[in-house]
């Protein structure tokens, strides 16, 4: 954890950093002055009747208060500009991670969200309450241990039997605690999931009747975390009576023991106020202490979830310096396999060639690698055998951006980021003007639902485009593709969303913007690549027939199944 | 020494319709309790005012007998002060786990109580409900009363005491130490306030400026291989540095000026300590008055326990607003009104599955959905729906289940008016697939046996064999006995619609329905899915919508609804002929 902060402190909230525990030890230092000073004021001033003697030591004391303010006020300050500093750099750190990284089995999305947004304020505020507390409690502590041993070292012993036990005390039921914590959790964890299915699965439940089912699973989870809640309180409930009795019985001993030793004249009745004043100071310094090992704990569990973030990095390959650029776009794959290392191949020695202007259909089952193949030709991943060629060259030997700027592709999900339709229309191509943008969109039939709008292409996009359905995310989806009118353009699953009637005018549409184009069609709908040029067949990553409709109808078994699932009873020969 | 609320900066302002009520309605949750809570509160005054009387006691410890040298009457009184003490410290100790274990009962019995009424509120609720703000009125509000009554209340009612106990022995001492005391009091809460007034703004800056960079974060790492593809690295990268700055800067902003507050609090307390030494030495040497060593010592232990409390009061007031606010939201959930049966609804155990739909329209608000639809259904026969998205032919299925009230018109089940059957009954007597059909997080033999819960091992793989589910059911290691994960997302997707098939099957219901039940699943599954579903519609009154016209074609009805209304309705052959809009669109395929 502390090598994270490291690496994301630099300069000035470096010197924070550092600063800040430095400067609190000044503010502690403060602290601990006031219960001598005082104990002087009643030793010294009041019992020989010293006005002057007392208003210069309250002065003293007011001195020291102030101080204290401003070094505790410094303190606050540079630590929060320690932590933010570091969570700024941090997020940008990791978000820049996130989208460049290139691993096939890196972290989902949602999980790296999480951990960009939640971990990362854990982390900061924990930043935070460490350059007060972590300097503060233990040094109030200990300073407190000290002072009251220089101020009375007779009534020492006092505290030489109280603090360990304390001590003890309040480790052994922070670790007790602990698991009973999780185990709480956990139980928030499954009452919060069946809510959230019951939720969900609102329709499915009434549909079959399940209400009282439910209720009857619901009030067992329930009823076990009320149980394991109980558990948990009753193991920290002991915890603030304890304390409380410590300190008062400490209060006790001192002023028994003490006054037995000042009868005796041996220490003075502002040594045990003062004592007294230190062995408050003391008990709440432990408190905060607990309460700082307890949000350590939790912080550490964020740190390992930002680590593995960062980890992510580390196994990103060193991106190629050439940049070369084709002259064409014909684009071959030669024996290419992709996989994890455990499992079965995803891809299988597939070599296939597309000439320039040529319309390639690809077609399979999901699961297929059809899907990876586009990931492998728009280098998502780098981690494949053999070579991909896009106008003759290696893809490997051309920057990404080269890369994407030669193809355009729409993918099945379509996700619109928030902002205006045009916003998200001109994502590939900025400068594209409104009639390029009219263009696109009477391609892809979202033209005339644009127009109704009374924003038109300024129209607001919520998040995720919420405020669209999905037949019209897919067609705004497939515009932003078509706008910036790349050599290349690949459409994978982009219409599985349109209906039947839309989806024809659509693939008319397209057949004649693009034609002589080279365009990729990724579908598990025969009617959308029945009409290229070419098609191949994907089958449990093996590309196992490649032709015409007509030629596939003779050679390959699983296509002329397909045809018969999806079109019923059709004649072929029509 | 109790566990601190921590201190709530903008004392938010809370508009509260009819607290008296929600008060009242908290209160007969606890009801049983009664006994119970008397207990704490008596626990609560004596320990309360112990604590006060044992520091007075201290003082007049060092004034009479240590100063006196009263050895034996010291050693006596302390004696007595541990046993005060360790008794006080045992009543703590229980008033605090029965605070916990009452707390703990109440909000179980009020979350049970939430979740037992959404149980049973018409669909409608769901659809005009956000998931999120349910979710949080379940768990965040329900939260909050647990809270109060477990810490804020008692910390109230222990803070009101101590302040009313110490600040009467504080006059009594000392009126002048009081007033000191006071002052540092009123300082501290002003400064706060003060600084609360000036942070208000930053903060709720600082908000709004998380939440742009949070609604980045997630867009740019969920949309990442869209970045990629388009392009975008750099300029998103700079556009979140931007925001990540600016955030940053209004964080400090707000962070560095509320940061000044504990040491503040720290000070003031400082310069209380400073000015009751001073002032009381000063009188002693002075004479003015009858302060002494001892009254000196007792004010500057009250001074750690009377700034707190005091305090803690005023925020404290403001958590039981929060509370109650929460309170009110959670009760509006409870009083919602339920789905209830017709007095006079038959009981209907085993349909024949004769369904018609006499002049059924139906509007949601204001907005009219269905229009006129007429139709005759004969048990066994399959009926499709065609028309493009957003037809209503889902809503026409919503009906079917009562799940929606009509607008006009009758539904009929063999014979009976739908809304003059028991809702149960109804429901058991449709089975219905879905587009998504939902999957729980419990073994796939549950999931499968929801659809009957009298059903045995062998009527579970009975139904799975049918529904062309076993062979992967038997594939994955654990079999039957799988846990779904979440979402089920461990399974494709035609693989969750086969085990919701099978969940059908098991049903034994004479009326199906098939909402668009192989939309979204890939073309080798459709062929399993297909054969499942066949399977399934037989001798049933089968209801089938599909975006497919492969699906459709053997139905013995097709209605093709456009706009909510029924513009074709024949066999596919007889729509054909006609060369109408079901010709159109099913011809469209081979273009």
């Amino acid at each position: 954890m502390f090598r994270i902060v490291m690496q994301h402190t630099h300069g000035k909230a470096r010197w924070s950093f550092f600063l800040a525990p430095i400067i609190m030890l000044g503010e502690v230092f403060c602290d601990l002055q006031q219960p001598t000073l005082m104990s002087q004021i009643i030793d010294q001033g009041l019992a020989k009747g010293d006005l002057t003697f007392v208003i210069q030591h309250a002065l003293l004391m007011l001195m020291f208060a102030i101080l204290g303010l401003s070094f505790g006020g410094t303190c606050g300050a540079l630590g929060s500009y320690a932590s933010l500093k570091m969570g700024e750099s941090l997020r940008s750190h990791m978000l820049e991670i996130a989208l460049k990284n290139r691993q096939p089995n890196g972290l989902a999305p949602a999980t790296l969200i999480t951990r960009i947004t939640n971990d990362v304020t854990q982390m900061q505020n924990l930043v935070m309450m460490v350059t007060r507390g972590l300097v503060r409690a233990p040094m109030l502590l200990l300073g407190g241990v000290v002072m009251s041993i220089i101020v009375c070292p007779d009534l020492a012993p006092i505290l030489l039997i109280i603090m360990p036990f304390l001590v003890v005390f309040l480790l052994i039921i922070v670790r007790k605690s602990i698991p009973k914590y999780t185990q709480m959790q956990q139980s928030v964890d499954r009452v919060n999931q069946v809510m959230r299915e019951n939720l969900q699965g609102a329709k499915t439940i009434k549909a079959y009747v399940l209400e009282n089912h439910q209720l009857q699973q619901f009030s067992e989870q329930n009823q076990q975390l009320q149980n394991n809640s109980q558990i948990a309180a009753m193991v920290t409930v002991i915890l603030s009576p304890v304390i409380q009795l410590m300190l008062n019985l400490g209060v006790v001993i001192a002023l028994a023991y003490g006054g037995s030793l000042a009868i005796s004249h041996t220490i003075s009745d502002g040594q045990i106020i003062a004592f007294v004043n230190y062995m408050i100071q003391i008990t709440s310094a432990m408190i905060m202490t607990v309460n700082i090992i307890t949000a350590f704990s939790r912080a550490i569990t964020s740190a390992t979830r930002v680590q593995a973030v960062l980890d992510e990095a580390k196994s990103e390959q060193q991106v190629t310096t050439v940049d070369m650029r084709p002259s064409n776009d014909q684009i071959d794959f030669e024996n290419v396999s992709f996989g994890y290392q455990t499992s079965k191949p995803i891809l299988d020695n597939i070599s296939f060639h597309v000439k320039s202007g040529q319309w390639l259909g690809i077609i399979g089952a999901t699961g297929s690698g059809k899907s990876s193949l586009i990931n492998l030709l728009t280098r998502q991943y780098d981690q494949y055998s053999g070579q991909i060629k896009l106008g003759g060259i290696d893809i490997q030997k051309m920057s990404l951006a080269t890369v994407h700027q030669e193809i355009a592709v729409a993918l099945q999900d379509s996700l619109l980021f928030s902002g205006t339709i045009k916003s998200n229309l001109t994502y590939g191509a900025i400068k594209a003007t409104d009639v390029e943008l009219n263009q696109a969109t009477k391609v892809t039939q979202a033209f005339t639902f644009i127009d109704r709008l009374s924003k038109k292409y300024l129209a607001p996009v919520e998040q995720a485009g919420k405020n669209f359905s999905g037949g019209q995310r897919q067609r705004l989806n497939l515009a932003r593709a078509i706008v910036p009118d790349s050599n290349i353009l690949v459409l994978d699953d982009a219409t599985s969303a349109v209906d039947q009637a839309t989806n024809a005018q659509i693939k008319k549409n397209l057949q004649k913007l693009r034609h002589n184009k080279t365009t990729l069609i990724i579908s598990q709908r025969v009617t959308n690549v029945m009409n290229c040029d070419e098609i191949i067949v994907l089958e449990d990553g093996k590309l196992t027939a490649q032709g015409t409709h007509a030629e596939l109808l003779q050679k390959s078994n699983f296509y002329r199944d397909l045809i018969q699932t999806q079109l019923g009873d059709v004649d072929f020969d029509a | 020494m109790r566990r601190r609320v921590p201190r709530n900066i903008h004392r938010e302002k809370v508009s509260l319709t009819n607290w008296k009520k929600t008060i009242f309605r908290v209160g007969s949750y606890l009801k049983d309790y009664r006994s119970k809570l008397m207990l704490v509160f008596t626990f609560t005054i004596v320990t309360t005012l112990t604590t006060v009387i044992g520091n007075r006691i201290n003082g007049i410890v060092i004034d009479k007998y240590i100063s006196q040298n009263k050895l034996h009457i010291l050693l006596i009184v302390c004696a007595l002060l541990a046993t005060m003490y360790v008794i006080a410290s045992i009543f703590t100790y229980f008033q605090n786990s029965v605070t916990i274990k009452v707390a703990q009962a109440v909000s179980t019995k009020i979350r049970q109580d939430v979740f037992s009424n959404l149980q049973r509120l018409p669909m409608k609720y769901f659809d005009t409900h956000n998931n999120g703000d349910v979710m949080s009125r379940l768990t965040n509000d329900v939260d909050n009363i647990n809270t109060a009554l477990m810490q804020t209340f008692v910390q109230l009612f222990t803070g009101v005491i101590s302040v009313i106990g110490m600040g009467l022995a504080m006059i009594i001492l000392s009126p002048l130490l009081t007033g000191v005391t006071l002052l540092s009091t009123v300082a501290t809460y002003l400064f706060s306030k003060a600084i609360a007034k000036l942070t208000q703004k930053a903060f709720v800056n600082q908000q709004n400026r998380l939440g742009e960079l949070n609604t980045q974060i997630e867009e740019s790492v969920s949309g990442k291989q869209l970045v990629q593809l388009f392009n975008h690295t750099d300029s998103t990268m700079s556009e979140f540095n931007k925001v990540n700055r600016q955030y940053t800067k209004a964080a400090y902003k707000a962070q560095a000026l509320s940061s000044v507050i504990g040491p503040f609090n720290n000070m003031t307390n400082n310069v209380a300590y400073v000015l009751i030494t001073a002032i009381g030495a000063v009188s002693i040497i002075g004479h003015y008055g009858n302060i002494t060593v001892g009254v000196i010592f007792t004010f500057l232990i009250y001074l750690r326990n009377f700034t707190g409390p005091i305090n803690n009061v005023l925020d404290l007031i403001n958590t039981l607003q929060l509370s109650l606010a929460s309170a009110e939201r959670v009760f509006e959930l409870i009083d919602e009104s339920q789905e209830k049966d017709n007095p006079e609804a038959i009981s209907l155990k085993k349909a024949q599955g004769h369904i018609i739909f006499d002049h059924v329209s139906f509007a949601y608000d204001k907005r009219m959905i269905l229009n006129d639809i007429n139709l005759v259904a004969d048990p066994g026969e399959v009926v499709a729906l065609v028309g493009p998205t957003g037809a209503g032919k889902t809503t026409i299925m919503n009906l079917l289940t009562n799940l929606y009230p009509l607008k006009k018109g009758h539904v009929l089940l063999d014979g009976h008016d739908m809304t003059k059957i028991r809702r149960a009954d109804l429901r058991k007597n449709v089975a219905i697939v879905q587009q998504e059909s939902f999957l729980f997080t419990m073994s796939i033999r549950e999931n499968i046996r929801l659809g009957r819960p009298d059903a045995s091992n062998s009527d579970v793989e009975r139904a799975a064999i049918e529904a062309n589910a076993d062979t992967f059911i038997r594939q994955l290691p654990d079999g039957y006995d799988t846990l779904l994960s979440e979402n089920a997302s461990q399974l494709s997707q035609g693989q969750r619609q086969l085990l919701s098939i099978a969940r059908a099957f098991i049903t034994e219901a004479p009326v199906l329905i098939l909402d668009e039940a192989t939309a979204s699943i890939d073309s080798q599954t459709e062929a399993d899915v297909q054969k499942a579903m066949a399977n399934l519609m037989k001798n049933k009154t089968s209801f089938v919508i599909a975006h497919r016209l492969s699906t459709i074609q053997k139905a013995n009805q097709i209605l093709v609804i456009k706009y909510g209304q029924v513009i074709e309705q024949g066999n596919h052959q007889s729509l054909l002929n006609k060369n109408g809009f079901y010709a159109k669109l099913y011809n469209s395929q081979f273009d």
